[in-house]
């Protein structure tokens, strides 16, 4: 049977993401293993993760072969709507990271058992 | 000619042709529904980011929590799925229903080990002693750094995404029963597998941002 019927994307195409994304995951997990320098393990895994969302976007859910204006509603509606949730929401978590700190009881005295202090 | 001439502004401004993003409504309605689930996870994972980066206690080492060989089977397994299930979709484009059932029930096989292995994965942790509130008194877990922070940011993000592959299994097993009957077109298939993929998706964001980070 041929692979020219109309929307039908060749088999070989998931098959080849498969493999890419098996390959990356590897990657991600052997990198792990290594003592790599903090800021470029972050990078790294940053980085993949996002190759491995757009290979998953384009090719399983096809955005490749849709219309720009489609893909591009979808992609940018999510990241930029989830960088400005991060942008308004990390410093308020420095603030309240530095609150607990100040405010921490300095005599050193252990909290009551099963009791986590943050 | 009043009501014509309204229709007719409408179709102009607003009305985008009988399918603005060249697809169809089914796919149209489907991805704005995939747009605002992935909102919802990303403030799930801006909520992570929120307890993680506010704690004064340094982050656990997730090496020492959970078992990396076993997440990243977990992560083959889905996708596998994915892939089977994109391969479902070609052949019921290619009108090849028995090829289209197969994939989709190999995908509901993949779903299903996915599922026991996170279900192993929470009896396991929920055994060593950890809760949504915190880990337990005197429980292993607060050995390694494991505190309330991590516990929350655990069960709720595996939770939900756990919840999504459950929503995703009942679709693709209604998907299959209709496809055997012959009474799922090409595209009910197709949209099945957009959600299947985006279950796919949100996981590679919690691997990465949860156990790998």
């Amino acid at each position: 049977m041929s692979e020219t019927a109309p929307g039908a994307n060749p088999y070989k195409i998931y098959w080849i993401t498969w493999g890419i994304l098996l390959v990356i995951t590897v990657a991600m997990l052997a990198a792990e293993t290594f003592h790599l320098p903090r800021l470029f393990l972050v990078l790294f895994l940053l980085l993949f993760m996002m190759v491995k969302a757009v290979m998953i976007g384009g090719n399983f859910m096809h955005l490749r072969f849709e219309r720009k204006n489609l893909a591009f509603m979808v992609s940018s509606g999510i990241l930029i709507t989830s960088l400005i949730l991060y942008a308004f929401i990390t410093p308020e978590s420095w603030h309240v990271k530095e609150a607990s700190r100040t405010s921490a009881p300095e005599t050193g005295a252990k909290p009551p058992e099963g009791v986590h202090v943050p | 000619m009043e009501s014509g001439a309204h229709t007719a502004t409408m179709e102009a401004g607003w009305g985008g042709g009988a399918a603005p993003f060249g697809a169809s409504w089914q796919k149209t309605m489907m991805w704005i529904f995939i747009v605002t689930d992935a909102l919802l996870f990303s403030g799930l994972l801006c909520g992570y980011a929120f307890l993680r980066q506010s704690g004064a206690t340094p982050w656990p080492d997730r090496t020492h929590i959970f078992s990396m060989p076993f997440i990243a089977l977990m992560t083959f397994i889905l996708i596998t799925s994915s892939a089977t299930m994109g391969s479902a979709v070609t052949a019921a484009r290619l009108g090849d229903r028995k090829k289209a059932l197969l994939n989709v029930c190999i995908t509901i096989v993949g779903g299903l080990f996915f599922l026991s292995c996170q279900a192993y994965e929470w009896g396991h942790l929920i055994h060593e002693g950890a809760r949504l509130t915190g880990p337990l008194a005197g429980s292993e877990l607060i050995e390694k750094g494991v505190n309330s922070q991590f516990t929350q940011a655990f069960f709720l993000l595996t939770g939900f995404h756990g919840s999504h592959v459950i929503s995703g299994l009942v679709i693709l097993i209604i998907t299959a029963i209709r496809t055997s009957m012959g009474k799922t077109p090409a595209q009910g298939i197709e949209m099945a597998g957009l959600y299947w993929h985006f279950v796919d998706l949100v996981w590679v964001f919690i691997f990465t941002l949860f156990y790998l980070l």
